[in-house]
């Protein structure tokens, strides 16, 4: 029975940092017109408890994305170079949304194994019903 | 003549090691995405039930079963097998899925069997 109840709390830090990711995903996107924005990233780590793994995850410190920004030309702009170009911010949407695609999915599995812990505790608690 | 009988013993280990390959699929499925994460596995019912009995008693006829001690020993070790990633991750969560039908099974298996043997001792008490 501790054992179920310890799954259930890998299970929600599982989706914790999953929801932590999206996060940080809906920011670069709602920022991918904003000048100078780096998009940022956060590693998935490998919670551990005095030296002992304890299986659960927590997203690390976020990083900034240190690839060169996109280059915009639009003389009119008041950042202009003069060249005419300004830095943009070096979001992909199209990476982006397939980030928050592998979000989503690895969220609904650890949410299916949350279901399926508490069902199981849930039989294991019948059998002292009557 | 107050032993438990044995099949509850068994049943309750059944149910034991699947919480224990519960666990671990559920460390699986949260690491899905860490880097450098090894999946691992908890010992399947068939090795931990052979562990714990010890060393076989002698079965002079067929149909004799070999005796149980009682506690399993659920040990977890890494995945050797499964696909890399290139980050050195080599979780499935497909793998991780039927893995996880396969421990709902086998629990309700063992739910079922207590349940019954307790229906079967109820009964033989008199009781309904």
């Amino acid at each position: 029975m501790s054992e179920l109840l310890g799954t259930l709390s890998v299970a929600a830090s599982g989706m914790e940092a999953q929801s932590m990711r999206l996060r940080y995903i809906s920011e670069n996107i709602a920022n991918a017109d904003t000048p100078g924005y780096h998009r940022k990233t956060a590693p998935f780590e490998a919670v551990v408890d005095g030296g002992t793994p304890t299986g659960r995850v927590a997203l690390g410190d976020v990083e900034l994305d240190p690839s060169d920004l996109t280059r915009i030309y639009d003389p009119g702009n008041p950042m202009a170079n003069a060249d005419g170009y300004y830095d943009g911010s070096n979001v992909d949407m199209i990476v982006e949304i397939a980030d928050a695609r592998e979000a989503q999915r690895s969220y609904e599995a650890n949410l299916k194994l949350f279901d399926q812990a508490r069902q199981m505790s849930q039989g294991l608690l019948d059998l002292l019903r009557k | 003549m107050f032993d438990q009988p044995k099949v509850l013993g068994m049943a309750s280990a059944l149910s034991a090691n699947a919480s224990a390959r519960l666990t671990a699929i559920a460390q699986n499925v949260a690491n899905a995405d860490t880097p450098g994460y090894r999946a691992r596995d908890a010992q399947s019912f068939q090795d931990s039930y052979r562990a714990a009995s010890g060393p076989p008693m002698r079965a002079t006829r067929p149909g004799h079963q070999a005796g149980f001690a009682g506690q399993t020993l659920n040990a977890v070790s890494e995945r050797a097998d499964g696909h890399m990633s290139p980050n050195g991750n080599n979780v499935s969560l497909e793998g991780e899925m039927l893995s996880a039908a396969g421990v709902r099974k086998d629990h309700d298996l063992a739910l079922t069997i207590y349940r019954s043997s307790l229906g079967l001792l109820r009964t033989s008490l008199g009781r309904r």
